[in-house]
């Protein structure tokens, strides 16, 4: 049964992504060059801006992207599986969890693509890894949990409530802003810097971005939250999902 | 041993019903329903999908069920196969032989032919060595020689029901074949085939299911039949005789409305 979950969720992520790259020529490769070209144009705009007080701006930016751009594909799309899959879920008698998580997986494989492209830009700007490289999987893994966990709750409301998906979007760009992507944290006052500590996304954000571009540990209270908010939000996702799977089912 | 497996039904349903709470004015908006929820207004009204159902099917028994739209049956279907969990009452069946038999499961038209046999196969339960050793058959049965590097949104309708068909039936004994209105599909050779296969499935040995409101599917294929109105059994027997009835009471219901 096991064997056969994996298998499932392989074809169905492999529908997805080529689905995806269906009508492009270069198919697979726009998951590594979105994000450098994405990362070009806010350099563009803003490192002359942050010069001083951000080093390598093109990387400080790439890192919380790439965090960011997973954690928004995953959600974004996880949130419309059960809707989407309606009538398969009524046919099939597999684990509906099955849909927001290959929805999770094919933005994690897009993910790991686009890590090419981040590979390729720390050897430009000659940026070493550090042993502390070692921690950044395990704070993708929890990146990985929370964002599923978050993808089931988001996919069972949005089978009740359409608008959520609206609503979910207004608040993405709010949560954006407060996940300092593309500025440096130092230039808001103390409260607000408290605020962005509470935000998970940030911790995952500054987590990576010690480990890799700076090259030391993050500090144990950063890894604390990672840790929490990660298993914490795949908990809560998981029995939301699994306590109101009838209800799901009875309201498609 | 022999006499055991024929005392235990295939599937044995028991009083079931099935009742779906539906809001007077739906609620499909979180700001309608934040609305309604601060004025204590979302008022909801019981459906009753299903009441009081209750009957067995002995192994090999191919039961056809009958009912105009939305007396229930599909309903009915999703609790058997296990999809949906009743209200009341319960269904004893062996969940892991139950193959619900609906056509193009998991389709996707972007996708080549080949790419959906292994999609639509993994979906329907079939392992990934099972799908490689079955591929060709498959392709022989839906005659899609040569077709199977094509995306399917390029298909006929009728070579997509025919692909569908082929990796549905697939598997070479399903303990309880559910049929839900497939017995329709292709150009008349491809129906005669398809009739066939259904035939040889039904004579290895599997307990079947048929839902049709087409009284004559039920006659020719079926060894019992049960018609469901409105949620109620309204009559079990023997296939000429519920037909018939159905059929009398679709005509008087006809007059009744002129």
């Amino acid at each position: 049964m096991r064997g056969h979950l994996y298998f499932v969720t392989g074809q169905l992520v492999a529908r997805e992504m080529k689905r995806k790259y269906s009508r492009s020529r270069l198919g697979i490769l726009w998951s590594v060059l979105n994000p450098l070209l994405s990362m070009a144009v806010l350099s563009m705009i803003f490192s002359t801006m942050f010069r001083k007080s951000i080093e390598d701006y093109p990387v400080y930016y790439l890192t919380g992207l790439l965090i960011w751009s997973f954690f928004t594909a995953a959600t974004n799309t996880a949130m419309t599986a059960l809707a989407d899959n309606q009538a398969l879920l009524l046919q099939v008698r597999l684990p509906r969890s099955v849909f927001p998580l290959s929805r999770v997986v094919t933005a994690f494989v897009n993910f790991l693509y686009s890590l090419a492209a981040y590979a390729v830009m720390l050897l430009v700007f000659r940026i070493p890894l550090r042993e502390s490289a070692l921690v950044f999987p395990v704070i993708v893994l929890f990146l990985f949990l929370f964002s599923l966990g978050m993808g089931y709750v988001l996919s069972v409301l949005y089978v009740f409530f359409g608008d959520i998906r609206h609503l979910y979007g207004v608040a993405l760009t709010l949560w954006m802003y407060l996940s300092a992507l593309f500025y440096p944290l130092e230039l808001l006052p103390r409260t607000m810097q408290a605020v962005i500590w509470q935000n998970p996304v940030y911790n995952f954000i500054a987590g990576a971005r010690d480990c890799l571009l700076y090259g030391r540990m993050p500090p144990a209270m950063v890894l604390l939250r990672i840790a929490l908010w990660g298993a914490g939000m795949y908990g809560a996702g998981r029995v939301v999902f699994w306590k109101s799977q009838n209800r799901v089912i009875q309201k498609l | 041993m022999e006499k055991r497996r024929e005392e235990r039904p295939a599937i044995a349903v028991r009083h079931v019903s099935m009742y779906y709470k539906v809001p007077v004015e739906g609620a499909s908006s979180f700001k309608e329903y934040v609305i309604g929820a601060l004025r204590g207004r979302n008022r909801t009204r019981v459906l009753r999908a299903l009441e009081d159902i209750s009957f067995d099917v002995r192994r090999g028994e191919v039961l056809g069920i009958i009912g105009t739209n939305g007396s229930g049956k599909s309903t009915l279907l999703k609790i058997i196969s296990g999809a949906l969990l009743p209200t009341r009452g319960q269904v004893e069946a062996d969940r892991d032989s139950i193959q619900l038999l609906t056509l193009g499961t998991g389709f996707d038209r972007e996708l080549t032919a080949r790419e959906n046999v292994y999609l639509s196969g993994a979906l329907l339960g079939y392992s990934r060595d099972f799908i490689r050793r079955k591929y060709r058959k498959i392709v022989e049965f839906a005659e899609l020689e040569g077709f199977m590097e094509q995306k399917v949104k390029n298909f006929s309708s009728g070579m997509v029901s025919r692909l569908g068909f082929a990796i549905a039936t697939a598997r070479e004994t399903p303990g309880i074949l559910i049929l839900d209105e497939v017995l329709s599909v292709g150009d008349m050779f491809f129906r005669e085939k398809s009739a066939g296969r259904i035939q040889e499935m039904i004579h290895s040995g599997a307990t079947v299911l048929i839902v049709s409101h087409s009284v004559d599917t039920v006659r020719k294929n079926c060894t019992r039949a049960l018609w469901i109105e409105k949620g109620r059994q309204r009559m079990d027997g023997e296939p000429g005789e519920v037909c018939a009835a159905y059929t009398d009471w679709g005509k008087r219901r006809k007059e009744v409305g002129r």
